[in-house]
C-alpha cells in the first residue's frame, strides 16, 4: 500500500488520481475487512473481546463441534440449499425460455412480476407465508370452509425448501433470459421445423446451450441457501427446525448471557463454506461469458409460436405468481386491517385501522419508516457515488491492486448479513472515531454499503465496461490525465447506469432486514430490522402494518424503476 | 398585547407545575438537592424491555411531576438490554441511566458484578423485603405466570386448573393437541427459562409436563405476543407459562383468549430496576426509580400500564394484594436474589437445557 500512497502527487496540487486510487481501496479494505478480522479473532476467545476475563483458546469451536444442534442446523442448511437449487434452477430457465423465446402474450407485464419476490424482504414474504397458508391462515381457513381440507403445511422442512426454491426463482431467471438473449434464434427454429415441440425445444436446444449460466446460477442458488435467515426464523424456529443463521442467532441467549465468541465461530464456519462457493461463482461467471462471446451471433431474433402450448405456459406462470407475490402479499394486507383472525373469525367483523394509528403514534416506528426511506434514497445515491469510486479505482487497469480490489469486494458476500451487522456494531462501539455515529442512521449505511458491496459492483462495472475505450483513449490523446477522464468522459457516459444502480440499490437496501438486526437502536431503527424485532417480541399487528408500507415502498421504486426502463438487472 | 397577554397566562399555567416538584411527603428534606440536580442534568436515559407504548402512561406522569427532566425511553429485549449495556459499559461510552428488565437474573448479575449504583430509595419501607436487593435493585411489578386457551376449541371442562391436570391433559389428550401446545423457547427467552427452573423447585412432577410437550410436539416461541397471536387464532390451543399482565389485557378485548391461573401455585416476576454505576444523570435516575416505586407510581402501574402493582397500599384492578387474596397464598414471587443468577453458570445451564430436551424427546418418542 504505502509505495501507491507514496507515488508522487499531481503538478496542480489536487491530489493525483493515484493518491485518490490508494485512499479508495484503503477506506475499502479496512471497511472490509476490519469487521471481519474481529469476527475471526472473538471465534478464538473465550469471552466477549471486551471482557477482562477473555482468554484465547479454541474452546469455542469445540462447544459448537460438539453441540448436537450445530450439525442438525448444518444438515437442515444443506438440505434446503441443495433442495431449492433443484426446484429454482429447473424453473428459473424454463420461465426465461418462455419469456425470452416464445410468443407467450403479456410478456411485457409479467417479467417485472416474476422478479418481485427478489425485491420483497424475505422477513415480510415469510410472514405472508404464515398469515395466509399457515395453520390457520386465511387461504388455509378458505380452502378448508370450501373442499373441506387444505393440503398444505408451511412449516415442515419440505415446505421451507419449496418456499425457499420458489422464492428464488428470479435469481436464476436473470442470469437465464441474458444467456438466451444473446443466443441466436437459428438453432431453435431448426428444432422447431424438424417437428420438436417447443417445450423439447428448451429442453434439448436452448437450455442446454446455456449450461454455463445455469450452473452459475446454481451455485448462486446453492449458496443463498446457506445465507436464509427470515424463513427459516419464521417458518423452521417455532417447530426446532434450526438452519446455521437462526442457530447463531440461538447463541445471543442461549447460555443467558451473550455468547459471542459461539456466535462468531458459526460465523467463520458459515464463511468457510460460503467464501469457497463465491470463488467459484466468480470462475463460472468468467467461463460464462467467455462461452456466451463465442456463441453470441448477431443472428435475428424471432420468437417461437407456442401454439396450444400457451395455455399450459401461462399456467405455470399464472401459478408461479400466485404461490410467490399473491398469496404472502394478499395475507399481509389482510392481516394489516383485522385484529384477529382463525377459524370462526368474520373478517368483515374484524376489520381495523388500529395497527396504522399505532404504527404512526409511537415515534421508533415513524422513525423507521423515515429511516428505510432515507437510506435508500440519499444513503442508495451516496452508496452508488462509493461503489463509482471503487470502480474508477480499478477500472482499465490489470494491476495487483485491481485483482486484490476483485476479491476484496467478493468477501463481505460471504459474511452472513446478522454478523456483519453485530461485527459493525462493534466496531463502532470501540473504535473511537466513529462512536459518535453509532446511534445515527449513519451506522446502517455503512454496513449495507459494505455487505451489498459485491452486487453494487457488479452493477458499477456492468456500466463502466459499457463505455468503448476509444473515448478515454482520444482524450488522453489530447492530454487529458487519468482523473480528468474519469470526471470528463468516463462518468457523463455512464450516468443512466448510475441511475439505474440507484433504483436498485434502493430496493435491495429497503428489502435488506438481517444486516440491521444487532444495529438497532434508538435512533438507527429501518423497518427490516424492526420486524426481526417486533417479530420476536410478538406485535403481530404492527409487524403487518410495517410490512405493509415496506412492501409500497418497495413498490414504488419498482414502478419508477420500470417508468424509466431501468432494467432490473445486472 | 395579545402576545404579552398569552405570555402571563403561560407564566402563570408553570406556576402550579413548578409547585408539583417539591419534595414527597415523607422523603428526607435534602430530596429537594436530588430534584435541583437532577433538573440540571435535565434528562434521564432508561433501557426497558417493557415497550414504549405500555410505559407511556408512567412517562407521561414523570413528566407531568418533573417537566424539566426530559425521559428518554429505549425499548429492547431483554438479552438485547443486557448485551448493549455490558458492551457500553467497556466501551467507556456510558451507557443507560435506568436499566429496567424482566430478566430478573440478569439483573442481579449485573448488581453481583457491580454494575449498579447503590440507592436506597425513601419507598424501600413499603416494598416487600424480596423484592429489594442490597439496596441496588428493586422488583416493580408482580407479574403472574399463567396457563391460556382458546375458548373457542378447548371445552370449559378440558381448561387445566393446576400444574398436575395441565400435565394429564397433554398427556392423555395428545391427538387433540399435537402440535398445539406452546410455551416459552427456553434456549431463547431468559424469563422463559427462569419460569421452568422455579418451576421443577415447586411441581415435582416437572418431568410429566416436558414429557407431554414432547408427545403433542409442542411450539416454542420467544415471547409472549407471539403465543397469545398463535393461541387466539387457534393455530395453537393451549399455552404454558405466559406472562399474565399481558395475557389478561388481551383476554379483554379478545373473545377468542381466556386464561386460567393454576390454583396450585402462580409463580410471579417482578421486572427488576437498578441505577447504572456509570449513570450520566444519577439524580435523574434517582427521581424516577422513586417515582416508579412511589405510590403514585404504583398506581399506574396496576391500572393503565396493567402489570400489578407491587406495593400492598395501593388499590387498583391489578395489584400484589388482590392477586394474593384471589390465590389464597398459593402466589409464589420470584425473589430478587443471588440466588436466581446461579442459573447463569453455563454448565448448569446446559446441563439443565439437556435434560429438558431428553425429556421432551423421551415424551416424544413414545
Amino acid at each position: 500500500m504505502s509505495s501507491v500512497a507514496a507515488a508522487p502527487s499531481a503538478r496542480s496540487g489536487v491530489p493525483s488520481f493515484l493518491t485518490w486510487r490508494a485512499l479508495t481501496i484503503l477506506v475499502t479494505a479496512s471497511a472490509v475487512l476490519g469487521p471481519l478480522s474481529l469476527i475471526f479473532y472473538q471465534s478464538f476467545l473465550t469471552a466477549p473481546f471486551f471482557d477482562p476475563t477473555k482468554t484465547v483458546g479454541i474452546g469455542a469451536y469445540q462447544f459448537i463441534f460438539a453441540d448436537s444442534d450445530f450439525w442438525h442446523a448444518l444438515k437442515n442448511s444443506v438440505l434446503i440449499a441443495a433442495g431449492m437449487t433443484v426446484i429454482a434452477v429447473p424453473l428459473g430457465s424454463l420461465l426465461a425460455f418462455v419469456m425470452e423465446r416464445t410468443d407467450l402474450p403479456g410478456k411485457r407485464w409479467f417479467e417485472p412480476l416474476i422478479l418481485v419476490p427478489s425485491f420483497v424482504s424475505p422477513m415480510v414474504l415469510s410472514f405472508g407465508f404464515v398469515v395466509a397458508a399457515g395453520p390457520v391462515g386465511f387461504y388455509t381457513v378458505w380452502s378448508q370452509d370450501l373442499f373441506g381440507i387444505a393440503p398444505w403445511g408451511i412449516n415442515s422442512l419440505l415446505a421451507m425448501t419449496v418456499i425457499a426454491g420458489l422464492t428464488h426463482v428470479p435469481n436464476v431467471y436473470v442470469y437465464a433470459s441474458a444467456a438466451l438473449k444473446s443466443l441466436g434464434s437459428d438453432v431453435e427454429e431448426a428444432a422447431r421445423s424438424a417437428g420438436a415441440s417447443p417445450f423439447r425445444v428448451a429442453i434439448s436446444v436452448s437450455l442446454p446451450l446455456i449450461m454455463p449460466s445455469m450452473l452459475f446460477a446454481a451455485v448462486l442458488v446453492f449458496f443463498l441457501g446457506f445465507e436464509l435467515f427470515g424463513l427459516p426464523l419464521v417458518l423452521g424456529d417455532p417447530e426446532g427446525i434450526l438452519v446455521l443463521s437462526t442457530y447463531l442467532y440461538k447463541l445471543t441467549n442461549k447460555l443467558g448471557t451473550p455468547s459471542y465468541h459461539l456466535m462468531a465461530a458459526v460465523a467463520i464456519c458459515i464463511v468457510a463454506i460460503t467464501f469457497p462457493l463465491v470463488l467459484l461463482q466468480r470462475k463460472l461467471l468468467q467461463g460464462a461469458r467467455k462461452y456466451a462471446t463465442i456463441k453470441g451471433k448477431a443472428g435475428r431474433m424471432k420468437e417461437l409460436p407456442l401454439g396450444k402450448w400457451t395455455w399450459l405456459a401461462l399456467a405455470l406462470l399464472v401459478f408461479y405468481l400466485f404461490v410467490t407475490v399473491i398469496v404472502p402479499v394478499s395475507g399481509i394486507t389482510l392481516r394489516a386491517f383485522v385484529t384477529n383472525w382463525g377459524f370462526g373469525v368474520n373478517l368483515f367483523d374484524a376489520f381495523t385501522l388500529d395497527s396504522f394509528r399505532a404504527v404512526f403514534e409511537e415515534t421508533t416506528h415513524k422513525r423507521a419508516i423515515i429511516n428505510t426511506i432515507l437510506i435508500g434514497t440519499v444513503g442508495g445515491a451516496l452508496t452508488v457515488a462509493c461503489y463509482t469510486a471503487i470502480g474508477f479505482a480499478t477500472h482499465r487497469r490489470d494491476d495487483g491492486w485491481s485483482r486484490f480490489v476483485d476479491y476484496l469486494v467478493l468477501v463481505p458476500r460471504a459474511v452472513p448479513g446478522l454478523l456483519a451487522g453485530l461485527a459493525f456494531l462493534w466496531v463502532f462501539l470501540f473504535f473511537p472515531p466513529l462512536t459518535p455515529l453509532r446511534t445515527t442512521i449513519f451506522s446502517m449505511w455503512i454496513a449495507y454499503t459494505v455487505v451489498w458491496l459485491a452486487y453494487g459492483m457488479r452493477l458499477i462495472s456492468s456500466s463502466l465496461m459499457q463505455v468503448s475505450p476509444e473515448l478515454e483513449e482520444a482524450a488522453r490523446s489530447v492530454g487529458a490525465g487519468r482523473g480528468t477522464i474519469s470526471r470528463q468522459i468516463t462518468l457523463p457516459l455512464i450516468r443512466p447506469g448510475l441511475i439505474g444502480s440507484w433504483l436498485l440499490v434502493f430496493m435491495i437496501f429497503e428489502r435488506e432486514y438481517s444486516t440491521g438486526v444487532y444495529l438497532l437502536a434508538p435512533g438507527t431503527e429501518v423497518i427490516g430490522a424492526q420486524l426481526v424485532s417486533l417479530w420476536q417480541g410478538g406485535a403481530i399487528d404492527i409487524v403487518a402494518a410495517l410490512s405493509l408500507i415496506n412492501i409500497v415502498l418497495v413498490g414504488i421504486g419498482l414502478a419508477i424503476a420500470l417508468r424509466l426502463g431501468v432494467k432490473l438487472r445486472d | 398585547m395579545k402576545t404579552w397577554l398569552k405570555t402571563a397566562i403561560g407564566a402563570l399555567a408553570l406556576v402550579p407545575a413548578a409547585a408539583i416538584a417539591q419534595v414527597p411527603a415523607g422523603y428526607p428534606a435534602d430530596y429537594a438537592q436530588t430534584i435541583a440536580a437532577a433538573k440540571k442534568e435535565g434528562k434521564v436515559v432508561i433501557y426497558s424491555a417493557l415497550d414504549t407504548k405500555a410505559a407511556s402512561p408512567l412517562i407521561k406522569d414523570f413528566s407531568a411531576l418533573y417537566p424539566d427532566v426530559k425521559v428518554e425511553y429505549n425499548d429492547m429485549n431483554s438479552t438485547e438490554l443486557y448485551n448493549r449495556f455490558i458492551a457500553e459499559v467497556a466501551s467507556g461510552q456510558g451507557s443507560a441511566d435506568v436499566m429496567w428488565s424482566s430478566a430478573m437474573d440478569l439483573q442481579v448479575k449485573l448488581v453481583d458484578d457491580g454494575q449498579a449504583l447503590a440507592y436506597k430509595s425513601p419507598e424501600v419501607a413499603k416494598l416487600p423485603g424480596w423484592s429489594v436487593y442490597k439496596n441496588q435493585a428493586y422488583g416493580t411489578t408482580y407479574e403472574p405466570a399463567v396457563f391460556i386457551y382458546n375458548k373457542r376449541l378447548v371445552s370449559a371442562d378440558e381448561v387445566p386448573a393446576d400444574h398436575a391436570a395441565f400435565a394429564k391433559l397433554i398427556n392423555t389428550k395428545v391427538d387433540k393437541f399435537k402440535g398445539k401446545v406452546t410455551t416459552y423457547d427456553i434456549e431463547k427467552s431468559g424469563v422463559g427459562f427462569m419460569f421452568v427452573v422455579q418451576d421443577t423447585k415447586y411441581f415435582p412432577a416437572m418431568k410429566d409436563i416436558e414429557k407431554g410437550f414432547g408427545a403433542t410436539s409442542y411450539r416454542v416461541y420467544s415471547s409472549t405476543g407471539n403465543m397469545l397471536e398463535k393461541v387466539s387464532s387457534g393455530e395453537h390451543l393451549l399455552g404454558y407459562n405466559v406472562l399474565g399482565s399481558y395475557a389478561l389485557v388481551r383476554a379483554k378485548k379478545d373473545p377468542n383468549l381466556g386464561v386460567q391461573l393454576p390454583k396450585d401455585y402462580t409463580l410471579v416476576l417482578s421486572r427488576v430496576m437498578f441505577i447504572g454505576k456509570s449513570a450520566k444523570n444519577p439524580n435523574a435516575a434517582k427521581l424516577w426509580v422513586d417515582y416508579i416505586l412511589s405510590q403514585r407510581g404504583q398506581k399506574l402501574i396496576g391500572s393503565d400500564v396493567e402489570l400489578f402493582s407491587i406495593r400492598d397500599d395501593v388499590d387498583a384492578e391489578y395489584t400484589a394484594a388482590k392477586l394474593n387474596k384471589q390465590m389464597g397464598g398459593t402466589v409464589k414471587p420470584i425473589p430478587v436474589s443471588a440466588e436466581i443468577t446461579q442459573m447463569l453458570d453455563s454448565k448448569k445451564r446446559l446441563e439443565f437445557l439437556g435434560a429438558w430436551k431428553a425429556a421432551v424427546a423421551a415424551g416424544g418418542a413414545k
